[in-house]
């Protein structure tokens, strides 16, 4: 019996080990995930866009280069990516909300999984980003929509909530082609709704007052690229 | 649309993995439910010991393990092969505690001893695929087992009293104090230890309670042999009124 629970005290000590490791460097990706948000958050204010996207992409930079640390640490316990995966799920969720918000804001389109995981330096070894993750991390996303209409139209982009309603109605749908558990990821969409109706309210309160421009064929055309043009 | 038909692709795939998912962690939860439901029965069959029974008794709940090993764990470990253990790990570890806590319980009624993990985990070898990696029940898992056979083992410990096996309970009773005695230095290392820690409480509650036991033989021995052998036996008596 000793023999048995030294062994195990030996595998857990070397497993909690590894857990201290990941820890360490999940504190700094949430560090830096706050100074990417910071960054992103000053879009709300109309300042210079790309300048704020440079900023930004400094910051995924880093971030990339934390998940790299992370992925070298679980190079030595093959197999255990899920044993370890809930000390980094929500710092991921997070950063992924705010790097899908970035790419719209760069290109006008989703940022797609792989996208994602190239952007964060994942996916060629086990150390890859989970789909849930990633879900929930649009989710997360969808969020940022209501309050970024509200802004664009006090700055006085009209155009902006007719973007974006597309946009996120386009995701609303895919989404609903996904069978979910009743588990946190639903809950996260079933919120994002909410997300849709207040942007569509934004649509409409610029619409009736004619300050919208009436180009529905126009706006799809430059979905792309037109954010870095705006005023 | 195009950024709508990308999108769509995209999502298409996510519906894919998602639904293969659900339906494997679906089909491992009925496997770990069927593996729970025989493994009791393994435990109920052990507490129908007694004095004059024991070999019969052992053997068949011997029998019956090796029958949940090959009907019920086989299953299971066909269903999570080449899946990632750890991702379904909540979908399958009440079936796999329970088996451990039948296997251990067996195997110390047995031959007083604790079954230990390699043994199990080679037993499962024979069960599955070579070619692909097979199940191995982590450290975890063996441990939250260990942990609830020790109120198997005080029930145990009550009967045998109540049948006048003093030493056999006493025996028991220095067996949970070993194994609580090792849990303890080990529970604060175990990766999510919440739940190990509920049933450390409930097991020293058990070592207590079986210690009580011995202690109201011990001292009112004499008072209560003549009521040995009798049909219905006075638990009470023991001051081990609560049997749970």
């Amino acid at each position: 019996m000793e023999k048995q629970f030294e062994e195990f005290k030996l595998q857990l000590e070397e497993s909690g080990g590894v857990r201290e490791k990941i820890r360490s460097v999940v504190t700094e990706i949430e560090a830096s995930n706050r100074m990417l948000s910071s960054c992103l958050l000053s879009v709300h204010q109309s300042l210079p866009l790309s300048g704020v996207l440079e900023k930004a992409n400094g910051h995924i930079e880093t971030v990339k280069g934390l998940y790299v640390q992370l992925a070298e640490i679980l190079k030595d316990c093959p197999g255990e990516f899920y044993r370890y995966h809930g000390d980094w799920r929500s710092e991921t969720q997070t950063v992924v909300s705010l790097i899908a918000f970035l790419h719209w804001l760069e290109t006008g389109a989703l940022l797609m999984h792989a996208e994602a995981e190239k952007k964060l330096g994942l996916g060629s070894s086990d150390f890859g980003l989970d789909i849930e993750d990633y879900l929930t991390g649009l989710c997360f996303m969808s969020n940022e929509f209501p309050r970024y209409v509200v802004n664009r139209v006090t700055a006085g982009d009209y155009d902006c909530p007719r973007k974006v309603l597309t946009f996120l109605t386009d995701l609303h749908t895919a989404f609903r082609m996904l069978n979910l558990r009743n588990d946190f990821l639903r809950k996260k969409f079933d919120g994002m709704k909410y997300d849709l109706r207040r942007v569509e309210e934004v649509y409409y309160d610029v619409k009736i007052r004619g300050l919208a421009s009436d180009g529905s064929a126009q706006g799809q055309a430059n979905a792309t690229g037109d954010q870095l043009t705006l005023p | 649309m195009t950024t709508n038909s990308t999108m769509r692709d995209e999502f298409a795939k996510h519906a894919d993995y998602l639904n293969s998912l659900n339906e494997k962690r679906e089909k491992v939860v009925k496997a770990s439910r069927d593996v729970t439901m025989n493994s009791k029965k393994v435990i109920f069959q052990v507490h129908r010991i007694s004095k004059y029974n024991k070999d019969e008794v052992l053997l068949k709940a011997e029998n019956d393990l090796v029958a949940v090993t090959n009907q019920f764990m086989s299953k299971l470990v066909k269903e999570l092969q080449g899946t990632d253990f750890w991702k379904l790990r909540r979908a399958y570890t009440p079936g796999v505690q329970e088996y451990i806590e039948a296997a251990t319980f067996c195997r110390f009624c047995k031959t007083g001893t604790l079954l230990n993990l390699s043994e199990i985990n080679s037993s499962l070898l024979a069960l599955s695929d070579k070619s692909i990696e097979p199940l191995q029940i982590n450290v975890l898992d063996y441990l939250l087992g260990v942990a609830d056979v020790t109120g198997e083992l005080m029930r145990l410990a009550i009967g045998r009293i109540s049948d006048g096996e003093i030493e056999y309970a006493q025996k028991i009773c220095q067996f949970v104090r070993d194994l609580y005695r090792e849990l303890i230095v080990i529970v604060p290392l175990m990766d999510d230890n919440a739940e190990m820690k509920k049933k450390m409480e409930v097991m020293l509650q058990s070592a207590i309670k079986i210690e009580n036991a011995c202690f109201s033989v011990h001292v009112r021995g004499s008072e209560y042999t003549p009521l040995l052998g009798t049909d219905n036996p006075d638990f009470s008596f023991f001051g081990v009124s609560d049997f749970e």
